[in-house]
């Protein structure tokens, strides 16, 4: 069996971060509920495209397969499904819908992600763009506005027969009726829906609305869905019902992929623990990581069973190597590696394979149990955050960083009075310019760490999203994870050249600008997800056509702060530095050679006789310019004249 | 100087002379339940545990170039270089030749026993010298050390001693004595009562190391201590080279830079090292029963890690309830896992595909696809002011980010941006691709000005897919039906509450909160750079404990190292300060826990029906919580040694017959309340509830709100003042119960003060001054181990004050207490420092303090 797999392999006592998978793994569905009535069909001009016709229908079914295709990166596990209401076309027998209300069509059963159903939709969207009739005539209108009650109660059954009882269930309901039961019998409607979308929340199932609202056709909530709606049904909270829930979206049709954007992924808290501001002075907070590394999707063993193919999933075994047995996880103690075998003969219970054992007398126990180790690592503690005071929100450095943070907010549900609580010491650190210094073990399995506790206020933005109010823990280095300063002088610049680089600085930067995670998606990332589109769409792939947003934006640079740099680089070289020789300073191994600066190795090169240079040499300019000096002589010669290629004469600084 | 790692040789010089088979008690506390055992044991393997803990910081290490090696003196054989030359050195001889030790090298040590034989520890640490040049011949640059572990009872050659110490000097030999019941300054211990012969080795010591350059001297239980502090090596990272580049270097050379860079970390986490997984093997079953003449042995073995594929052919729910639960699958059944396993077909990896997923759909590909195409570099991409850049979004470990050491130009232009940058309070937003074809990372690189050289700091910020945008519901802004904006609600806060908070947040500001510097200034509680991780240190310490003791069960692991748990409290300091704060903020915010959803755990979907009953199981839910306390607290000290399983029995049995159990709740429990209720191992109480709640009629129990009102009228039984968590009735018990409790110490100290104050003040206590004097014998005691040595001192300057000056006074008891000694004194700094803590009181303070008036 080859080792090489298991250097990777992770060690699940060990290994805190770990849990989070757990959340991960939690499965989300989303039913699209999309309304079909005229309103939805009108045709507008396409904000994106020039000269085209869309109706709301069109950009609500673009925007469920745009999250379906994120949803494959994100959760490939998860599942969505589309349900059209306000439509008389008829469902088919047997299948997922076949008994669902009258006027409410399944499109698209709810089913794990795949590339066929993405492809279907994508393929409706086009021929939807060319003949602009064809959707109507796919999901012909109803004459009349089905119950809203009809619509939950199909909701809730299209769940219950395709979603997983332990996930996530979402209904995305997209309409731009804002009173969709008006006229007689409104009360008894309106209760109906009331009660099934009671009927739904019980379930595990949230409704998240998406209203459209446009100049013509202004959305008033208060017709209607106020009514209807569970106040903070999102959460789960029950929160006070006199408060409206928190994030209905009524939204411009053009902004509609952006707001479900922000409801994509569900909101899951990583952790729901207790927040000690004193002895006896506790409220409950939950954590939710908002800056979290996406990953790649995990390149996977399959097994093929002719008819389909299943992933092969993996565990570790323990084994004790001697005798090829397998050890159950109840059996096995903890201790300390034995070390190296020094001498054979003082390794009087060494085995026949070299693997060293330990003999200990029968009633003596020298090995710790899985639960003794765990209590080492929390040192007794209980999950929870404990406040040991403030500090002023200078004191927490750029430097006093190692972990992403995590974002807390509070949990009324585990402790009443935590809101207000919370909200007065977020107030009052605000308005103190404090940070606060807590000790935390977020969970049963990791180990306590001190954080840095600092202060969010609540900010809406234009976009319509809005910082939320809260807490950002940010976990502090510990004396272990600080390392050195290993350079303590170095050539300091003249007063004339740092004003030049003031200039440029000036240029090069953004007015009122800060680090935009959006511009930046990742490209290494998305390069990946390409092929895997295309791979899993049958297309080729097309590296050219790939654009990296990360690049610096050079012909910019260039117009805006070229002139300048130009004369910074000339000021550069009157430099007193420029004068100085440096003796290389590790000389002790090296034999007496003679360093060969660039400008005679670019005489080489351009004469193709850089072989007359010996390995010592090439390695010197390969280390001093940061490349690698592993290989042959061939190799370096590749490796140099590559560099000079590629690193003109001038732009470096020659000294 | 730092020294290297590595490269060095230790002789250990072991005396192994019949006064070494000495017993003595030794304190074992057990760092799980925070029992004290006391022991005996031999001197020989009480101070052994030096030499193994030095050992294994070897092992732990694992480098080849840290060897050690073992001679004896006072063994009854002789085997030794010189003396198989020479003749002579009798009773020295070499027990483990030097090599990198390993668990053999432990178990050796742990067999070693005392002789009947007398050794010379010069003898020994001539031979010492000797094995160690002879080993080292031509390799000088090594360190060379030893230790020499004695209980100085053996006479000693001291004949031409110079010649020795000149020795060693000129070999660089470092030297230490590590002695059992040395007289030591720094933990304050003399032993009036020593043999004179000792007395008489232990000048000749501090004299032998006097001549040395580099010796020392030191009583073994302080050494011991020592080796258990938490000790951080300073790393200094290894510089990586890359560029840093700005403009288009490619078709505007002139227009544009490459600045030559070296990078390394600023900060890398780390985290506790590793365990290795043993089992016992099964013992053979008959021919090859090994019986040694020690007796039986079992064999541990270490286990590897072996990956298996299989297809999981459950159903879907099953394999949701299998992931479902969080806790580890440690109490499942055997039988249960073996029937899961049934449905996992076992594959060999070679049948298998490889390839990616997309959503249910798979996509094979032989390899895995092409790497984005990058150039290893850090571009800037622009800059911005620091004062919009986000704090919390820092990804992870930092980076320093330097101009080559050896390229002066390229210094001047990194510290030409630095500067630059720095005066205008800006930040660059960089790429940075660490090697070609790595996947870029996004970040900002913030410039540093040190006082030799300047230099970027690196964090990686989050791409776009990085960041989730949540939505939450506003702290501030609540919307009734109607749109209004609500502006009073159970959810906002009050004008009195903010109050109540801001005087809490001032309270405990800990800028001035922690150690007074050179001019007295009181600097900021907490600092990065001194505060150890707890996991890692304790994890060692238990390691090491592991591989030194024989037993772990007569052996407990001690509890950690003080430094270890330093800043898990606020100052005391502040604690004070914040107690008005802090109680002030309990009365006005109100808080209160929310019992558990009952309905989650019913499964029979009756979810309506049931609503109605509700309510009174909520409350009996809590009244029972409460009960449990209690059951909670007793069974505390056994949980250790009972196994999961019984333990939830115990716990149940304890809830069933507990229904009479409305006895009075005091304060300090409620207090509690909330931490234990927390404690989830006290396995699943709200189920409990649910099984049996049905059963029974609800009977008329307490509300929260009602709890605590019962609990007042009770106090004055208790003779409980507001605010006190000592009453004046019972105050030595409740004092007990509050340190067991631990949460309260200060509190606990102070109240119990206030107490003794209090009685000795009024008329007819004399009854109660033999009761007092215990009070104030237990109070001293908890004071110097929970460093409140200050709440002491100040309590008895105070209570003599009260005594002997206030009206109208207690002469008598004054005296009384005086009678006791200087056992009953303020603490003095010689005392608070064996502890651990902090006096400035002179033991001749303390002493005239207690003399009678």
């Amino acid at each position: 069996m080859p080792r090489f797999d298991e250097w990777n392999l992770v060690d699940e006592e060990e290994e805190e971060e770990l849990q989070e998978a757990w959340y991960e793994g939690k499965r989300d569905v989303i039913l699209f509920a999309i309304d079909c009535s005229e309103s939805m069909f009108e045709m507008h001009d396409d904000p994106n495209y020039e000269d085209t016709k869309t109706c709301h229908v069109l950009t609500a079914l673009e925007a469920a397969m745009q999250i379906q295709k994120k949803k494959v990166i994100v959760g490939p596990n998860d599942a969505v499904g589309i349900m059209m209401f306000n439509t008389t076309r008829k469902n088919e027998a047997g299948g997922q819908g076949a008994d669902i209300k009258q006027n409410n069509f399944v499109f698209q059963p709810i089913e794990t992600v795949n590339a066929p159903k993405i492809q279907e939709l994508i393929q409706l969207l086009d021929s939807a763009r060319e003949d602009p009739n064809l959707l109507k005539e796919t999901f012909p209108s109803s004459d009349k506005h089905v119950p809203m009650g009809d619509v939950f109660t199909s909701c809730n059954w299209i769940m219950r027969d395709g979603a997983p009882k332990t996930a996530t269930k979402r209904i995305f309901l997209i309409t731009d009726e804002d009173d969709p039961n008006s006229g007689p019998g409104r009360e008894r409607l309106l209760t109906s829906a009331r009660t099934t979308l009671i009927d739904l929340t019980q379930a595990g199932i949230m409704v998240e609305p998406f209203f459209i609202s446009t100049e013509e056709r202004p959305f008033d909530q208060t017709k209607f869905y106020s009514s209807v709606l569970l106040p903070n049904n999102l959460n789960g909270d029950t929160g006070d019902p006199s408060v409206l829930p928190e994030s209905i979206s009524i939204t411009r049709i053009d902004d509609l992929l952006a707001q479900m954007r922000f409801h994509e992924v569900p909101k899951r808290a990583l952790f729901s623990i207790p927040f000690e501001l004193a002895n006896g002075f506790v409220i409950g907070v939950k954590g939710y990581g908002l800056v979290t590394e996406q990953k790649k999707g995990t390149y996977r063993y399959f097994m093929d069973l002719e008819d389909r193919m299943e992933v092969a999933e993996s565990r570790t075994l323990y084994v004790d190597e001697d005798k090829e047995t397998e050890v159950p996880k109840s059996k096995i103690v903890y201790g300390m590696a034995l070390g190296e075998t020094v001498d054979a003969k003082v390794a009087d219970i060494e085995s026949s394979t070299g693997v060293l054992t330990r003999r200990v007398p029968i009633h003596c126990k020298v090995f710790y149990t899985a639960e003794e180790i765990r209590s080492f690592r929390t040192l007794g503690l209980q999950p929870k955050i404990k406040l040991l005071g403030f500090k002023s929100r200078r004191s927490l450095g750029f430097e006093d960083n190692i972990k992403h943070s995590i974002f807390i907010y509070p949990d009324e549900m585990s402790y009443s009075g935590s809101k207000r609580t919370f909200s007065a010491l977020l107030k009052t650190m605000i308005k103190k310019k404090r940070i606060g210094l807590v000790l935390t073990l977020t969970r049963r399995n990791s180990s306590p760490i001190f954080c840095a506790l600092l202060p969010q206020a609540e900010k809406a933005e234009e976009s319509g999203w809005s910082e939320p109010a809260g807490f950002h823990l940010i976990p502090l280095p510990f004396a272990d994870d600080i390392r050195a300063a290993p350079i303590e002088t170095g050539y300091r610049a003249s007063d004339d050249l740092k004003d030049i680089a003031h200039k440029w600085i000036h240029k090069m930067s953004v007015k009122n600008g800060s680090y935009p995670p959006d511009s930046y998606p990742n490209p290494a990332l998305a390069y990946h997800n390409a092929q895997l589109e295309a791979s899993a769409f049958r297309d080729e792939f097309d590296p050219d056509s790939f654009e990296d947003h990360t690049l610096p934006k050079l012909t910019t640079i260039t117009k805006r702060a070229g002139p300048l740099l130009k004369e910074w680089r000339q000021t550069l070289m009157k430099e007193e530095a420029a004068n100085v020789v440096v003796l290389p300073s590790d000389g002790k191994k090296r034999k007496a050679e003679e360093s060969v600066d660039e400008k005679n190795l670019r005489q080489l090169y351009k004469n193709g006789e850089l072989h007359k240079l010996r390995v010592d040499q090439l390695k010197t300019f390969c280390k001093s310019n940061a490349l690698s000096i592993s290989g042959k002589k061939a190799d370096l010669i590749d490796r140099v004249g590559e560099y000079l290629d590629t690193h003109s004469a001038e732009h470096g600084i020659t000294c | 100087m730092t020294e290297r790692a590595g490269y060095t040789v230790t002789m250990f010089l072991i005396d192994v002379s019949p006064s070494m088979g000495t017993l003595r008690e030794v304190e074992v506390p057990d760092g799980l339940t925070g029992e004290v055992r006391t022991i005996e044991t031999t001197n020989l393997e009480w101070s052994l545990q030096f030499v193994k803990l030095k050992i294994q910081e070897m092992i732990y290490n694992g480098r080849k170039t840290d060897q050690c090696g073992v001679i004896l003196f006072g063994s009854e054989e002789t085997n030794n270089i010189i003396n198989d030359k020479d003749g002579g050195y009798e009773h020295v001889s070499e027990y483990i030749p030097i090599g990198q030790p390993n668990a053999n090298t432990l178990a050796k040590l742990s067999a070693l026993q005392a002789s009947e034989e007398h050794g010379d520890p010069i003898d020994a640490i001539i031979v010492g010298i000797e094995t160690q040049e002879r080993y080292l011949a031509n390799k000088k640059k090594w360190t060379r050390k030893m230790i020499l572990l004695t209980d100085g009872e053996s006479p000693i050659e001291i004949e031409d001693w110079e010649a020795t110490t000149r020795k060693m000097n000129n070999l660089n030999v470092s030297l230490t004595i590590v002695g059992v019941d040395f007289d030591d300054d720094e933990i304050d211990f003399h032993d009036e009562k020593k043999s004179d012969i000792k007395r008489a080795n232990e000048e000749f010591y501090h004299k032998f190391v006097e001549q040395l350059d580099v010796g020392i001297v030191g009583n073994c239980e302080f050494a011991l201590e020592e080796v258990a502090r938490p000790d951080v090596k300073q790393v200094k990272s290894a510089l990586l080279g890359t560029e840093l580049r700005i403009g288009d270097t490619k078709d505007h050379p002139l227009e544009s830079i490459i600045i030559r860079a070296k990078t390394s970390k600023c900060t890398a986490l780390m985290r506790p090292k590793s365990w290795k997984k043993f089992a016992a093997r099964p013992r053979p079953v008959s021919e090859d029963v090994e019986m040694t003449e020690e007796g039986e042995y079992v064999e541990y073995t270490p286990l590897i890690m072996r990956t298996q594929f299989y297809l999981d052919h459950r159903a879907e729910g099953e394999e949701e309830e299998a992931a479902a639960p969080q806790e580890e699958s440690e109490t499942e059944d055997e039988e249960e896992a073996a029937a899961k396993t049934d449905k996992l077909q076992v594959i060999e990896k070679e049948e298998l595909v490889r390839g990616y997923k997309y959503g249910s759909s798979f996509v094979p590909t032989a390899e895995e696809f092409p790497r984005l195409r990058t150039e290893k570099g850090i571009d800037i991409c622009g800059f911005f002011h620091q004062r919009n850049f986000r704090r919390e979004w820092p990804m992870g470990e930092v980076q320093y980010v330097w101009a080559d050491p050896e390229k002066p130009l390229d210094q001047a232009a990194l510290s030409s941006i630095v500067q630059a940058m720095y005066e205008k309070g800006y930040m660059a937003i960089a790429r940075w691709v660490s090697r070609d074809n790595m996947d870029p990372k996004m970040g900002v690189l913030s410039p540093t000005v040190f006082d030799g050289v300047d230099c970027f700091l690196w964090a990686q910020m989050p791409f776009a897919d990085d960041v989730r945008k949540y939505t939450f519901a506003s702290l501030d802004k609540l919307i009734n039906k109607k749109g209004e904006l609500i502006t009073k609600h159970p959810y906002l806060p009050t004008e009195q509450q903010l109050d109540a908070m801001e005087k809490l947040v001032d309270a405990m500001d800990l800028m001035d909160a922690g150690e007074k510097d050179e001019q007295g200034n009181r600097n900021p509680w907490f600092d990065t750079r001194l505060s150890y991780n707890p996991a890692i240190h304790r994890t060692k310490h238990a390691q090491f404990h592991a591989a030194v003791v024989k037993d772990l069960d007569t052996h407990p692991l001690p509890p950690p190292h003080p430094e270890l748990t330093k800043y898990f409290e606020p100052p005391r300091r502040v604690r004070k300060r914040a107690r008005h704060a802090i109680e002030e903020c309990k009365n006005v915010f109100k808080v209160k826990e929310v019992p558990k959803r009952v309905s989650k755990l019913r499964k029979d979907g009756h979810v309506r029906a049931l609503e109605d009953e509700e309510e009174p199981l909520l409350l009996e839910k809590l009244q029972r919580r409460q009960s449990q306390l209690k059951s909670t607290q007793s069974q505390a000290r056994f949980r250790a040694t009972i196994s999961p399983k019984s333990q939830r029995r115990t716990q149940k049995k304890y809830i069933n017959s507990d229904d009479s159990a409305t006895e009075p709740e005091s304060e300090t429990e409620t207090e509690d309340e909330d931490y234990i209720l927390l404690d989830k191992e006290v396995g699943g109480p709200s189920k409990i509830t649910d099984e049996e709640g049905k059963e029974k009629e609800p009977s008329p129990l307490l509300t929260p709100t009602s709890k605590r009102s019962i609990s007042l009228e009770l106090e004055p039984d208790l003779g409980r003042e507001p605010g006190r968590i000592i009453g004046l009735a019972y105050p030595l018990t409740d004092f007990k119960k509050n340190i067991v409790g631990g949460d309260l110490v200060s509190k606990a100290v102070e109240d119990l003060a206030w107490v003794i104050k209090s009685v000795v003040q009024k008329p007819f206590t004399w009854k109660r001054s033999e009761e007092m004097l215990g009070c104030m014998k237990e109070l001293r005691k908890v004071a110097l181990q929970e460093d409140e040595i200050d709440a002491w001192n100040e309590f008895l300057r105070d209570l003599r004050k009260t005594c002997l000056e206030d009206e109208p006074g207690n002469k008598q008891f004054w005296s009384d207490a005086t009678a006791l000694g200087r056992g009953i004194s303020l603490i003095s700094k010689s005392e608070a420092s064996k502890e651990g803590g902090r006096s400035n009181i002179s033991d001749a303070t303390a002493a005239e303090f207690i003399r009678s008036p």
